[in-house]
């Protein structure tokens, strides 16, 4: 399978949240600070590719009907490994996320990418699929945290990134991040529900004109082109 | 006792609503809540589902699990009640209730990846509620699912109708009239009833 | 701690053996029997749960064809294929239905009707009919045009040309769900041996529809005179057709002075 192709499917064409249209409950609740959102993101990448290279390699063996409850004791496995290694060494990310790193079990993005790409497809595919529907989650992840932080609060890399002391990198959460315009400007409500779903809706709206239009002028490309080899034939 | 029982309710009806304040069961919210008939019917069903599995679950955590130091494994049992409780449901609903079991469709199985279903069940733990606060909740946060999506339902029947940019079709106007929904929720916040 | 590994593999593994017990005895108790009749039925038909059939999708059909209630060569979709295959599932014979298309009885197009008002809404029908009149065009028994027959439309057969709605009669399956959709139920379903079809709804007088549209028929009466068959009657100042004794002709279409008949015959003669 080309590497390409599956790179630029999982990070534009084919990607999870802005195309697919699943695994939105965790987009829209985490994405209030850069720290939440790429901790997030990171966590089901790793979930993500374990897991399909399990099911892939599995996939000979598991019998039909039972195939959906294997799929989530698998899942529901690496998922617990992953929350006590994060409450054990980043334990600000493990309350910051509180409810949403057990609720990955039940998140459609690992389920249907089980069920629609491991079941038919090599360890090897599975394995880089894996990392490239990871990396677009996490990437539209980044891109609401960015969003919602600089309209809500004024702010860039809340959580993250420190600038008090010099620019540093913080793991455990307590960066308060670059400060762009002083927080009483910014709109409070974005880090709300409201701006959850206001910047998800937005995002789903943009990519959906960016594909239409990237098809609009394939079609037209298509039609030239016919045009162009009836002339010839005529002549 | 009842006091306690009653904010539990209202905080999770209304002041903290599973969809419009939690976000837990946005999927099936947004997926099925075409038809408010179609989206009462799943409310119902995630109530039943929700309840039941707040007891069961809060039994095995309690007389299982915790005494015998495997709480990590948590999560893996409570998926796997909720799994064989929504196929229980499923083969209910097909011999008892056809015509809702056809009128939900794919949407029944799908119970099992919600969110809230899932989420009400560890917030139970992590909240430490004994049995009936448990129940409770379980059986609030379903009305307060079902609330929301009726709401919502109703709302998208308006929407079909509206002049929106054709870039909106589908998830993203529905996420948007979700989000003013969601503002009109937020004045429930802050609601200090008991 | 191997203590505490095993303990969690024999826990969840006699929860994991608890529940699949549980789960097997009540999908005995609630067992429903499945005709297997039903299934194979429902592996003829198209598919499409376009509802053409009268029941509610592909499933709905394949359950009345198998508990006897519904006859066998309803599938407007599948068309006379799936109704041969379903009558030899069910061991009857197989009576060949008339196939119907759909209709639209309106010539209303930009160019040919006056508009009585400038309309910026909703491009949907029904929202259009809110306002009096019924219609942006002047002939309140026009097709509004706005395409809600054509959204409704699973096999791209209906679109809207010029302000108007055309059936593609060869996509056509005569499912009926522009019937449906059309909120002035103008669209009909005819016979498609029916070649000959007045395209107009008004039943107003001539010198009225001459008004309100450039192509309206006005009720001459010259059809109803000249037609070999006596198949076209001019009823309310309409022209209608008789299709159980139209001949197929397509005289009248030719001699029609407003060009109102549509003939789609061998040689297509509609403007």
């Amino acid at each position: 399978m080309n590497r390409k192709q599956q790179f630029k499917e999982g990070l534009i064409t084919n990607n999870p949240v802005l195309v697919q249209q699943i695994g939105m409950c965790a987009t829209m609740a985490i994405t209030t600070t850069l720290f939440n959102g790429i901790g997030m993101g990171l966590s089901v990448l790793i979930i993500l590719t374990c897991c399909n290279v399990v099911v892939a390699a599995l996939r000979k063996i598991i019998p039909d009907e039972i195939r959906l409850a294997i799929f989530v004791v698998v899942i529901a496995g690496f998922v617990t490994i992953v929350d006590l290694l994060l409450q054990a060494f980043i334990p600000a990310l493990s309350a910051a996320l509180g409810v949403f790193i057990p609720l990955i079990v039940v998140n459609c993005i690992i389920i249907g990418r089980a069920e629609a790409f491991c079941q038919k497809n090599t360890v090897k595919d599975s394995f880089f699929d894996g990392i490239f529907q990871g990396l677009g989650y996490t990437c539209v992840l980044i891109i609401m945290c960015v969003f919602r932080e600089f309209v809500g609060s004024g702010r860039f890399g809340g959580g993250l990134i420190d600038v008090a002391n010099g620019f540093r990198f913080t793991l455990d959460g307590t960066g308060g991040g670059i400060q762009i315009f002083p927080e009483e400007f910014g709109a409070a409500i974005m880090n709300l529900p409201f701006g959850g779903f206001l910047t998800l809706g937005l995002l789903i709206g943009l990519m959906q004109y960016a594909l239409k239009r990237s098809e609009k002028k394939k079609k037209a490309a298509e039609h030239a082109a016919k045009e162009a080899a009836l002339k010839e034939v005529e002549e | 006792m009842l006091a306690n029982i009653l904010s539990i309710s209202l905080g999770a009806i209304l002041i903290n609503n599973f969809i419009f304040s939690q976000f837990l069961g946005c999927c099936p919210f947004l997926g099925c809540s075409n038809k408010v008939d179609t989206a009462a019917g799943m409310g119902l069903a995630v109530v039943f589902v929700m309840g039941l599995a707040s007891a069961i679950c809060w039994v095995i955590d309690n007389y299982i699990l915790i005494p015998l130091n495997l709480a990590f494994l948590e999560t893996l049992a409570f998926i796997l009640v909720i799994a064989a409780l929504v196929q229980f449901v499923e083969m209910f609903l097909k011999k008892s209730v056809p015509s809702l079991y056809s009128a939900l469709g794919i949407y029944l199985p799908l119970i099992t990846t919600n969110c809230a279903v899932l989420g009400v069940v560890l917030l139970n733990v992590q909240n430490n509620y004994n049995f009936i606060e448990s129940v409770v909740y379980g059986i609030t946060g379903g009305l307060g699912f079902m609330l929301a999506i009726v709401l919502f339902a109703s709302v998208r029947e308006r929407t079909q109708f509206s002049d929106y940019p054709e870039c909106f079709e589908g998830f993203p106007i529905c996420l948007v009239s979700a989000a003013l929904v969601a503002m009109a929720f937020m004045g429930f916040s802050g609601m200090k009833i008991f | 701690m191997i203590k505490s590994i095993f303990l969690a593999i024999i826990v969840l593994g006699v929860l994991g053996a608890i529940f699949g017990a549980l789960l097997a005895y009540a999908s005995k108790i609630f067992h429903v029997e499945v005709d297997p009749k039903q299934a194979q039925i429902r592996e003829c038909l198209a598919g499409a749960n376009c509802g053409g059939c009268g029941y509610p999708g592909c499933d709905g059909y394949a359950a009345a064809v198998a508990k006897g209630e519904a006859p066998t060569n309803r599938c407007v979709a599948g068309g006379e294929a799936t109704a041969a295959k379903v009558s030899e599932i069910m061991g009857v014979s197989n009576d060949a239905a008339d196939k119907m298309v759909a209709f639209v009885p309106c010539s209303g197009s930009l160019e040919a009707a006056e508009l009585r008002f400038n309309y910026n809404g909703p491009e949907d029908c029904r929202a259009a009919m809110l306002f009096g009149g019924r219609s942006s065009k002047m002939c309140t028994f026009a097709c509004i045009g706005f395409g809600n027959c054509a959204k409704a439309c699973q096999f791209d057969a209906m679109h809207i040309i010029d302000g108007v709605a055309r059936v593609d009669r060869l996509n056509c399956v005569g499912c009926g769900a522009c019937v449906d959709a059309c909120p002035k139920s103008i669209v009909k379903l005819i016979p498609e041996k029916q070649k000959i079809m007045p395209a107009c709804s008004n039943t107003e007088k001539g010198a009225q529809v001459m008004k309100v549209c450039k192509v309206g028929c006005i009720g001459c009466m010259k059809c109803q005179r000249e037609c070999p068959a006596d198949a076209i009657v001019v009823k309310d100042n309409l022209a209608q057709v008789d299709p159980s004794k139209c001949v197929q002709c397509g005289h009248c279409a030719d001699i029609c002075p407003r060009h109102i008949i549509s003939y789609f015959g061998p040689e297509y003669k509609n403007r």
